[in-house]
């Protein structure tokens, strides 16, 4: 009898610990809608998702490639490049010297070369990792650097403004990437929720996904199982290059406007979202759902402070022990487990 | 292997002898200023490029230089205080005959300015003060404080005296941020009908202020304006409140950069103050070329240049952080 409700007990608190990032989203909510009033606003909380939804987009591409045992630094310089790539297309266009000529391309072409700039600086990362074997840290540092120094050369330091286009080049309706869509949710909310969906599929029904938990898991077991192990890292790399380059869109969508530097140190929110997330940063452990769940509390977390209206300074003491508290916690699950 | 390292080690002293080799040439000259017969050389220092601001000082100070007669070389610090350190060296080792430097930090910034000094090279400061005298040979800014209470007069006229309003502050470490504040309020203050609502560092980043913008209108519908310490936090407070349909709210910056002349004129946000850094970079040029040929500047070592306000009525009088001139207009 005893033992039996002592198991039922480990159980639940086994359970408390499964659902602690999510716990800790549901305290953090009902603590922030009694301090302010406005927090549970309908339109609040359209705002808070779609300010959620940039670091969540990163970390939806983050987690794949911790999954696989990887790290990528590179996102929020990708980001930067590609902003600063859509901007330039749509306000200056394309200037072909040799033909003295000026190409201006409709806006949807322009989203889709940006995104092709995303998954192309992603594939290099790939590439040095999978085929050359430079470790994941370096490759993608490496990349930090010359993304961010190739999207400061595009504009020479200066921001791309008004990126509203004009009717006569046929490029109009790039903010509509930033503003209000179907049903009244921000676009960029309707982004991360069908890439969520998307993710969520590939990563535990498909047979990549179970490539890249094996590749993350164990590589040497997974290549002699018959894994093709490089063209798993490389892929990993390109899907976190495509939403590092959706997150670029959006962001120069909202603001009107693209500039180089957007996007520095945006490689740690998305890696502190998919940590918090309870995703294991030595590969093969964690979900989709859960790096969601870790996106909220740290976008909740700030969009309460700021409503509050506590001190900026204050806001990344308190950021930072709760990415440190998720950790502590992930590892007495690990030891108990 | 053998071979390999050999290799390497070649190309490593290649390239020793390639970084010394101007430092070594003008080593046996007799120091700087006493070789007309040779171009003379300016370090120009500043942050980075990637805010127009900087690369306006930059580009100003390079090209007076080159007008008179001198050679340059400029790097940015990144606001990082020992890569503005190394940055000194490397102008030490080169003997140039002046540094004009945005510097990086008020206090981390005097041991370098003074190791330049007792190498014998002259510093003239621009943009930002340090917190000593006596160390650097000029130290030109623009007159923040004077910035802010204009900016601010001009919010209170556009507001008609009363109202509530959010206020954006620069990162707060920087003394730019508290000057620009502690202007804002000693004018803002003292309408007894005007309530500030909110008040939030957005570390003078466009994206942060949106943000922000966007969550704190929420707590405050019924505002009336922003100010914002800088244009960058000024625009994406605009973006944020057209996304909100409150387009038509008062908001005035601080910086004067061609993207917030072009809202104003756009009518956009309603005003910004511009920082003559173009003229302030060309002033210390001016400084360190009287400093090197008369040995003096001629003028005290703190200058403080005054702000000009912008608005749509006089937006097209100004330039890249200047007053376009009559005869250039």
């Amino acid at each position: 009898m005893a033992g039996h409700s002592r198991s039922e007990g480990r159980s639940a608190a086994a359970l408390v610990m499964k659902l602690r990032a999510l716990i800790a989203l549901a305290l953090l909510a009902v603590t922030f809608s009694l301090l302010s009033p406005e927090f549970l606003t309908a339109s609040n909380l359209s705002i808070l998702v779609k300010h959620v939804a940039i670091n969540a987009i990163l970390a939806i591409g983050m987690t794949f490639v911790i999954l696989s045992g990887g790290i990528d630094l590179s996102v929020g310089s990708i980001a930067g490049l590609c902003g600063v790539v859509a901007g330039g297309l749509l306000s200056r266009g394309l200037e072909l010297q040799a033909f003295g000529v000026v190409i201006y391309f409709h806006t949807w072409l322009v989203v889709a070369i940006a995104l092709a700039v995303g998954m192309a600086v992603g594939a290099l990362n790939g590439w040095l990792v999978a085929r050359l074997g430079v470790a994941p840290f370096i490759a993608t540092l490496g990349s930090l650097y010359v993304a961010r120094g190739a999207a400061l050369l595009t504009t020479g330091g200066a921001t791309f403004p008004n990126l509203a286009g004009s009717a006569a080049l046929g490029n109009r309706g790039f903010a509509m990437l930033g503003a209000a869509g179907v049903l009244g949710l921000p676009v960029p909310v309707w982004v991360m929720a069908l890439l969520a969906v998307a993710a969520i599929f590939l990563a535990a029904y498909t047979p990549f996904g179970r490539q890249v938990y094996a590749v993350g898991g164990n590589e040497r077991a997974a290549l002699l199982a018959g894994v093709r192990v490089g063209r798993v890292k490389l892929f990993v790399y390109v899907i976190s290059g495509f939403c590092s380059a959706l997150v670029g869109l959006i962001i120069a969508a909202q603001l009107g406007a693209a500039h180089p530097a957007t996007g520095q140190t945006f490689e740690l929110n998305a890696i502190a979202a998919v940590v918090l997330g309870g995703t294991s940063l030595m590969g093969g452990r964690g979900t989709i759902a859960g790096t969601l769940v870790g996106a909220f509390v740290i976008g909740v977390l700030a969009d309460g402070l700021v409503l509050l209206g506590v001190s900026e300074f204050w806001q990344m003491v308190v950021k930072g022990l709760v990415i440190v508290l998720a950790v502590v916690l992930d590892q007495f699950q690990r030891r108990s487990s | 292997m053998g071979a390999g390292t050999r290799r390497l080690t070649r190309c490593f002293v290649l390239l020793c002898c390639a970084a010394l080799s101007p430092a070594c040439s003008s080593g046996t000259g007799s120091e700087t200023a006493a070789d007309p017969g040779r171009a003379r050389l300016i370090a120009v220092i500043t942050p980075s490029h990637d805010n127009p601001f900087f690369k306006a000082e930059a580009d100003a100070a390079s090209a007076r230089a080159r007008e008179l007669g001198y050679e340059v070389i400029v790097n940015v610090h990144d606001d990082d205080a020992n890569k503005q350190d190394q940055l000194i060296d490397v102008a030490i080792a080169r003997k140039v005959s002046a540094i004009v430097l945005d510097n990086a930090g008020a206090d981390a910034s005097v041991a370098a300015i003074s190791k330049a000094r007792a190498a014998g090279i002259p510093s003239i400061l621009i943009d930002r003060e340090i917190n000593v005298t006596g160390v650097a040979a000029a130290q030109i800014v623009s007159n923040n404080y004077q910035g802010a209470t204009l900016g601010a007069e001009e919010f209170v006229r556009l507001l008609g005296e009363k109202g509530s309003y959010i206020e954006l502050v620069g990162r707060e470490s920087d003394t730019n941020a508290a000057v620009r504040s502690r202007g804002f309020h000693d004018v803002l203050d003292k309408y007894p009908d005007l309530r500030m609502v909110a008040r939030q560092s957005a570390n003078w980043d466009q994206r942060e202020a949106f943000q922000k913008t966007e969550t704190l209108i929420q707590a405050n519908r019924g505002i009336s304006g922003v100010i914002a310490g800088n244009d960058t936090m000024a625009l994406g407070a605009m973006a944020a409140l057209k996304g909100a349909g409150l387009g038509h709210l008062v908001v005035v910056g601080f910086d004067g950069s061609p993207d917030a002349i072009g809202s104003i004129k756009a009518g956009e946000i309603k005003a910004t103050v511009l920082q003559p850094a173009a003229y302030i970079a060309r002033l210390a040029v001016d400084q360190a070329h009287a400093l090197i040929t008369k040995g003096s500047t001629g003028q005290p070592e703190k200058q403080a240049i005054d702000c000009e306000l912008v608005t749509q009525a006089n937006a097209g009088e100004f330039g890249i952080f200047q007053r376009i001139s009559k005869e250039a207009r």
